[in-house]
């Protein structure tokens, strides 16, 4: 039955700064040898529990990817065992490369639900030096439809490459501002400490660098590493306890559009919208508004569409945009400042991680010479699986509540 | 997560029919590609399973497609996902947009994969993988 009041009621519930994020660290990343995925995810949480100040006691839940490296049916659990802690709220979330955004989402519910107080949120895998360069790509194709996709050798790049191509017909996108996009990633990773690739490139290198699957080169790809990341959330009347400056979750927003490649609505016009504009309604915010942004960069093309479908520019413009170089200090919103998937690191489920953690830095100040100075503000958006999982994070500090 | 093994990444992937495609690879067999047609709401869709996504119907038939299509997108493979597929490179996938509508994954037989272009006419070719298998792959052809 319809009641007059459930409409009223359901507008009112939101986990607009109810949770914070109190602690946030990371594990050496890159290439890694010396260390198993169990190490480096020890290594990431000690982080970041150090970072907020609290005992590994004090963590109640405990929210993780999975990993290829370490294929354990329940990562959260078998994590839980390796670290000593025994949460009484864990799980295990899969929704590609969209997991670390609804990672925070389920956090921020759970805690708004009185089902945990702090919950370690963690990624971690060794896709670099755990797998065999063909086994980790081979891992990627297994994502795909075995009937209906896999049969016919698509890698997941193949799927975004897909939708990229359709935008360049669509739009007249070109070749060079995809590689712009990725020249840009490698000016933001030659400013920050431990970036996997820190040599310059230019629009040509990567028009030159071979093919990988048309229209995407070798450096239009993200890279392939090790590492985890993790963080501390927290609920927002708790944060007093904290060392670490307080970052608050404002609005959260996912979409499924599809889960086949050939069942995407539009190949150039994502479940981003939706899932964007569910994190700004709720945050309270417009794009106009957000000062420094992680936007999921598995590919330069990604990024390009997602700048449009989050806002930031007109749906075609994407292109023009970047060659305008907006996405970078001086421009209307720098974007992956440490130089993201494409020059950073992209250690697979982590990746998307690393831009909540350079967000995160770059609302507490942290960032010394890639700081964005007075960022307030922040959008993280996560993706995955052909832009079938999309999750919109707005992140913001005290002043913003 | 189940982990690939080094062997297994060798062999090229081959469909398994489940209780709501057998008729679609038969189908193939049979040298027709099958959509399901719903008689509730008349949504025509790839691939099949026991409800219309459309309307939810579960009163479904299906029919033989023309096999006409034309690429609504593509992208060429240089670099091969695993070994299994490195021989073949480079090779188009196409996003064929059938004529009766729904889009479906397949890959280029019969041409350049160099000289694949959006908008493209191509024509569906049955091709016999093993004695259990046959994929629907397309060629260039004529509008």
């Amino acid at each position: 039955m319809a009641n007059p009041a459930s409409g009223a009621i359901a507008r009112q519930r939101s986990i607009r700064g109810q949770v914070a994020i109190v602690g946030a660290g990371r594990s050496d990343v890159g290439r890694v040898p010396d260390k198993s995925v169990m190490a480096l995810a020890s290594q990431a949480a000690k982080a970041a529990l150090a970072d907020a100040g609290i005992e590994r006691s004090q963590i109640d839940g405990v929210l993780t990817s999975s990993a290829f490296a370490a294929p354990f049916h329940r990562f959260s659990v078998a994590f839980s065992e390796y670290f000593g802690v025994v949460p009484t709220f864990s799980n295990t979330l899969q929704v590609s490369g969209a997991t670390a955004a609804t990672m925070f989402n389920i956090a921020a519910a759970a805690i708004a639900g009185g089902l945990a107080e702090n919950v370690l949120v963690l990624g971690a895998d060794s896709l670099l030096t755990g797998l065999s360069p063909d086994l980790a790509l081979r891992s990627m194709t297994e994502s795909r439809d075995q009937q209906y996709e896999m049969p016919f050798g698509i890698p997941v790049a193949n799927t975004f490459a897909m939708t990229a191509h359709r935008h360049m017909k669509e739009f007249g996108t070109t070749a060079e501002q995809f590689a712009k996009v990725a020249v840009i990633h490698r000016e933001h990773a030659m400013r920050t400490p431990g970036a996997q690739m820190t040599t310059p490139i230019t629009v040509d290198d990567v028009l030159n660098s071979g093919w990988v699957t048309t229209p995407y080169h070798k450096l239009d790809c993200s890279l392939i590493s090790d590492g985890a990341v993790a963080f501390v959330v927290s609920a927002a009347d708790r944060v007093g306890a904290c060392k670490a400056k307080p970052i608050y979750i404002l609005g959260g927003g996912e979409c499924y559009t599809h889960e086949h490649i050939f069942l995407m609505p539009s190949l150039t016009t994502t479940g981003a919208v939706q899932s964007s504009a569910k994190a700004y309604a709720m945050a309270g915010c417009s794009p106009k508004d957000i000062d420094v942004a992680g936007v999921y960069d598995c590919f330069t093309g990604t990024v390009i569409m997602m700048l449009e479908d989050l806002g930031f520019c007109p749906k075609g413009e994407g292109g023009r945009f970047v060659d305008d170089r907006q996405i970078t200090y001086g421009g209307s919103i720098p974007c992956n400042t440490h130089g993201g998937l494409l020059s950073y690191a992209h250690p697979g489920m982590p990746g998307s991680l690393l831009h909540f953690l350079e967000v995160v830095q770059q609302l507490r100040g942290e960032c010394g010479q890639r700081q964005v100075t007075g960022a307030e503000l922040g959008l993280v958006h996560s993706l995955g699986a052909g832009f079938a999982t999309q999750a919109t994070t707005i992140l913001g500090t005290e002043a913003t509540l | 997560m189940r982990r690939i093994e080094a062997k297994e990444a060798h062999i090229k992937p081959l469909p398994t029919p489940d209780l709501d495609s057998q008729a679609y690879w038969q189908g193939l067999k049979d040298g027709r590609l099958l959509l399901q047609h719903c008689t509730d709401c008349g949504h025509v869709q790839f691939y099949q399973q026991a409800i219309c996504r459309q309307c939810g119907s579960e009163t479904l038939e299906h029919r033989a497609a023309s096999g006409r299509g034309i690429v609504h997108s593509f992208s060429v493979v240089h670099r091969a996902p695993g070994p299994a597929f490195k021989q073949d490179t480079p090779y188009a996938v196409l996003l064929v947009e059938l004529a009766e509508g729904p889009r479906m994954i397949s890959s280029l037989v019969g041409g350049d994969p160099m000289a694949v272009q959006f908008d493209m006419a191509v024509e569906l070719v049955c091709e016999t993988i093993s004695d259990q298998v046959v994929l629907p792959r397309f060629k260039p052809t004529r509008r």
